[in-house]
């Protein structure tokens, strides 16, 4: 039923938007809000189909998605406007993607995201967005056809898809799940297939780059580790050898790319590439039974702060327009409340305490410490301590630099409401971590 | 009432912000009553102590599978460390009467207050460490944004510095977690052989305090931030931040592993002996009067880790003493000397000259900290490096005694400093100047002193305090 609401709403949203913006958001709003009500009262995709199941971790994750996608729709001004019925289809595409419990359908949802990101980022304006837009493109494709292929080589091995009958050992299925999982990577910006990320997240329009980055990568984190969990928990010292090289690879090289950035969005890029270096390490620690609160906490932390840094962005770039780093000096001055919206959530993502970057990296890092990897994670904090290096900077350029314009900026209602909803996630997960533990282990 | 302290002032601080934009001045007497009221809760939580061992105020945000919760809890330590912090911050808003901007400026430190509280109530590891990076934040603006010409590289770096040696300290949590499955430290306190790699532990949590300190080598961002930090905020850094360290490492190594703590207790002592030695040369070769002040403190923190490197109740009885006896002595001599660029718009000392001719009064004062921190029978400075060394000798030998000889040391720059700075012929700087004062940091500079006397007269109140806190060492 909320699948069904959404793709209808999807429908439904491109006859209003042209005349009247406002009726067109209240019609997203409504829906994603209605699709929430609809899963709440037990009426998910899992309620009528099979090749698909719901529990309590999943419901939480979806709600998260849902009011993310609300408080995106509501920020929405001039020319993103066609974004509005592409996330009411990103969401119903998610929904199935996360309750899947079927390999083959997790790739052919996993192909339909990909497929409405490329509709994502082809709204565009400019000679820069062509070139995010046709990265984007060229890699998702690349990425298709590898997971393509490794799902090919495993379907000769396995007896069934379902999760729960799928054959995890044997070196074949190893070689076809690595080849999954090398495609997988690309969506997840993993070092060395980060390379299309850093330059799309930076310059298509950063309403899709906030949705790109925070909303369709915690979803992919999130439905990955779902699907291949059995297969590392199998070959548990293999998990750990593979992820955390990559780990450290991701999040040592990205944090380095983000210190000399000048733009923001490509160092909000580099930083979004490193958090997935952060988040490969629950699939290391696939021994510990902390791994998945880890990662369910890691990609429900990350969905709010992302997006809510890329969505302030681009109110900056409209408004203001904001692009490098210096352009935000004396913002704090400037308009005090923006400035402390951005900040916190910029905090957050440094991982400042009381936010919810903090506690999710301290359940993602401690599911590392318990299997054994405190190497990992001692590597991982100071990744996260360098990466403030480059955190801070923004915030000194907002605060503590005067200002070289006077000028005030103002920002729509729909965008404050969306940043305030976005932010209410921020502190609540923040302070508040019995949620993600009592979904997750009971 | 306890989350009201530590989760009020930092979400109510925003509030103060918006609501008292428009009448800046209002904000400091806002600030003021909050820090009266928690200057008066700390001493009612001191009559409520039981004679040993901890009072449990409440448990909150409990997460059962993860073992987590928010456990207030606190021991006579801690209310000492909560009297001292109420009682600088009582100061501190007096000491920037006259700050610019005094809306955000006073916003900081209610906001600091949360955390800093939080720190010394908790019992639970990873609340410890939630509160100890969240105090990092309202510094940063504090003296990013108020503090002299090279603020923001200086609030920069001790953002890093401290945050980098902090992570540290995190994974050594998450291995007393592993290894034991409690979060509460102080239901881990002499359970020691659960630890299965204690050395490791031990050494990641000392990187990690040590650096707070700051013990040499990890020092060398203290004189960059309370030099260009304003002068309330170093006395902040001096008096509450720097003492965060010092709590962490009894908490932490005496308490919760004393036998490694004892393993490792020479290595400590050698750290503290040349922290406090190199500090002490490093402020004779200073000409900056702001930096001779903070490399004496650093020198003064050195004595203090040689006085918990003894694990015995004499030393960290001493311990205690000294922490209190430094937040007060310092914190006169931050403020003065700060006060004297501000007015002077110099640092160095022989660019002065003769200001007790034209400012007796706080000049007096300055001569009064200064003979406490060099250690003048009948202040705090005595007291506490005569019970340091004591407890040394009595812990290690007589070679020890060479702690003594920081006494020395601070006796040759703060003389010096006297002799260049307020005495000697007066300088045309100091000439052309007008020295004036508003009252209220008159005041403050009047009870700092005081302070110092009495509790360098009767210093039986700590000692009482740190007889309740150290009974577990056996005390008497």
């Amino acid at each position: 039923m909320s699948f069904v609401v959404l793709v209808l709403a999807g429908l439904i949203v491109p006859l209003f938007y042209r005349q009247n913006i406002q009726v067109a958001k209240g019609i997203a709003v409504f829906a994603f809000g209605a699709a929430a009500f609809l899963i709440f009262n037990g009426h998910s995709l899992a309620d009528y189909l099979d090749y698909f199941s719901i529990t309590p971790s999943i419901k939480l994750m979806e709600f998260v998605l849902l009011l993310t996608l609300a408080a995106v729709s509501l920020s929405l001004t001039g020319f993103e406007r066609p974004l509005i019925s592409q996330m009411l289809f990103l969401s119903a595409v998610s929904l199935g993607l996360l309750e899947t419990n079927n390999l083959f359908i997790f790739i052919v949802l996993f192909e339909a995201v990909a497929i409405i990101s490329y509709i994502l980022v082809s709204n565009i304006r400019n000679y820069y967005n062509a070139e995010g837009a046709i990265k984007a493109f060229i890699a998702g494709a690349v990425a298709s056809g590898i997971i393509l292929f490794g799902l090919a080589l495993f379907s000769f091995v396995t007896p069934s898809f379902e999760y729960n009958q799928i054959r995890v050992e044997g070196k074949f299925t190893l070689i076809a799940v690595a080849i999954m999982l090398a495609g997988i990577f690309y969506k997840l910006t993993i070092v060395p297939m980060h390379g299309w990320a850093a330059d799309a997240y930076a310059q298509v329009n950063h309403v899709a780059a906030a949705i790109l980055s925070g909303v369709i990568k915690s979803v992919v984190m999130l439905a990955t580790f779902n699907a291949f969990h059995r297969f590392l928990e199998f070959y548990p010292a293999m998990a750990v050898i593979i992820f955390s090289f990559f780990a450290i690879l991701t999040m040592t090289l990205a944090n380095f790319m983000a210190l000399w950035q000048k733009r923001i969005s490509k160092m909000l890029a580099y930083s979004s590439i490193a958090h997935s270096g952060y988040a490969l390490i629950p699939f290391a620690a696939i021994s510990s039974k902390f791994a998945y609160p880890g990662i369910l906490y890691y990609a429900i932390a990350y969905i709010f702060m992302q997006t809510a840094v890329f969505l302030m962005l681009n109110e900056l770039r409209v408004r203001a327009g904001i692009k490098y780093i210096s352009h935000l000096k004396g913002l704090g001055k400037r308009s005090p409340l923006v400035a402390l919206l951005f900040t916190i959530q910029i905090f957050s993502l440094a991982g400042i305490p009381l936010l919810a970057g903090f506690m999710s990296k301290a359940a993602a890092f401690y599911a590392g410490v318990d299997a054994g990897l405190w190497w990992l994670v001692l590597i991982a904090l100071l990744n996260s301590a360098l990466a403030v290096g480059y955190y801070v900077i923004l915030i000194k350029n907002i605060y503590l630099d005067e200002p070289e314009e006077s000028s005030t900026i103002e920002i729509s209602y729909g965008a404050l409401i969306g940043q305030l909803l976005l932010l209410g996630g921020t502190l609540y997960f923040g302070i508040i971590a019995s949620n993600i533990f009592t979904s997750t282990m009971g | 009432m306890e989350l009201l302290v530590i989760f009020g002032p930092i979400f109510f601080s925003f509030f103060v912000y918006f609501i008292f934009r428009n009448s800046p001045e209002t904000t400091k007497y806002v600030a003021l009553g909050w820090f009266v009221v928690l200057f008066f809760l700390s001493l009612n939580w001191y009559h409520q102590l039981p004679p040993e061992g901890y009072m449990v105020l409440g448990k909150y945000l409990s997460v059962p599978q993860f073992g987590f919760e928010l456990t207030i809890k606190m021991d006579a330590l801690s209310v000492a460390m909560l009297i001292l912090t109420s009682a600088l911050l009582v100061l501190v808003v007096l000491t920037s009467w006259e700050e610019k901007e005094q809306h955000i400026y006073m916003s900081l430190l209610i906001m600091f207050s949360g955390p800093i509280f939080g720190v010394f109530m908790t019992t639970n590891i990873l609340w410890f460490f939630i509160f100890w990076e969240l105090t990092l934040v309202p510094m940063l603006f504090l003296v990013g944004y108020w503090g002299a010409e090279e603020r923001i590289y200086a609030a920069i770096k001790f953002f890093l510095y401290t945050h980098v040696f902090a992570m540290f300290m995190f994974v050594a949590f998450f291995m007393i977690f592993r290894q034991t499955g409690v979060w509460d430290f102080s239901d881990l306190a002499g359970k020691e052989n659960l630890f299965k790699t204690p050395f490791l532990i031990w050494w990641l949590m000392f990187l990690g305090f040590a650096a707070k300190l700051p013990v040499f080598p990890f020092h060398t961002w203290l004189p960059d931030a309370h030099v260009q930090a304003p002068s309330s905020i170093s006395v902040l850094l001096a008096g509450v931040l720097l003492k965060m360290g010092a709590y962490g490492l009894i908490r932490f190594t005496v308490e919760l592993m004393p036998e490694t703590t004892k393993h490792f207790a020479m290595v400590m002592l050698i750290i503290g002996i040349i922290t406090t030695l190199f500090a002490g040369f490093l402020a004779i070769y200073e000409r900056h009067i702001k930096k001779m002040v903070a490399y004496s403190s650093i020198s003064h923190m050195g004595m203090v880790v040689v006085a918990i490197s003894t694990v015995t109740y004499d030393g960290l009885s001493a311990s205690l003493y000294e922490m209190i006896g430094h937040a007060l002595v310092i914190s006169p001599l931050f403020l003065i000397a700060g006060w004297l660029h501000h007015k002077t718009h110099t640092w160095y000392m022989d660019e002065m000259g003769g200001i007790m001719k034209k400012a007796p009064f706080v000049s007096a004062i300055f001569i009064l900290a200064g003979m406490a921190a060099l250690g003048l029978p009948g202040t705090m400075g005595f007291i506490g490096e005569l019970t340091i060394t004591i407890s040394a000798v009595k812990a290690y030998g007589w070679w020890v005694a060479i702690v003594a000889v920081a006494g020395l040391i601070s006796a040759g720059y703060i003389i010096w400093a006297v002799r260049r700075a307020i005495h000697g012929p007066m300088s045309p700087l100091v000439e052309r100047t007008t020295f004036t004062m508003s009252f209220p940091e008159k005041l403050a500079l009047a009870i700092y002193a005081i302070l110092i006397v009495y509790f360098g007269v009767n210093p039986q109140p700590i000692f009482n305090l740190a007889n309740q806190a150290f009974a577990f060492l056996g005390g008497n």
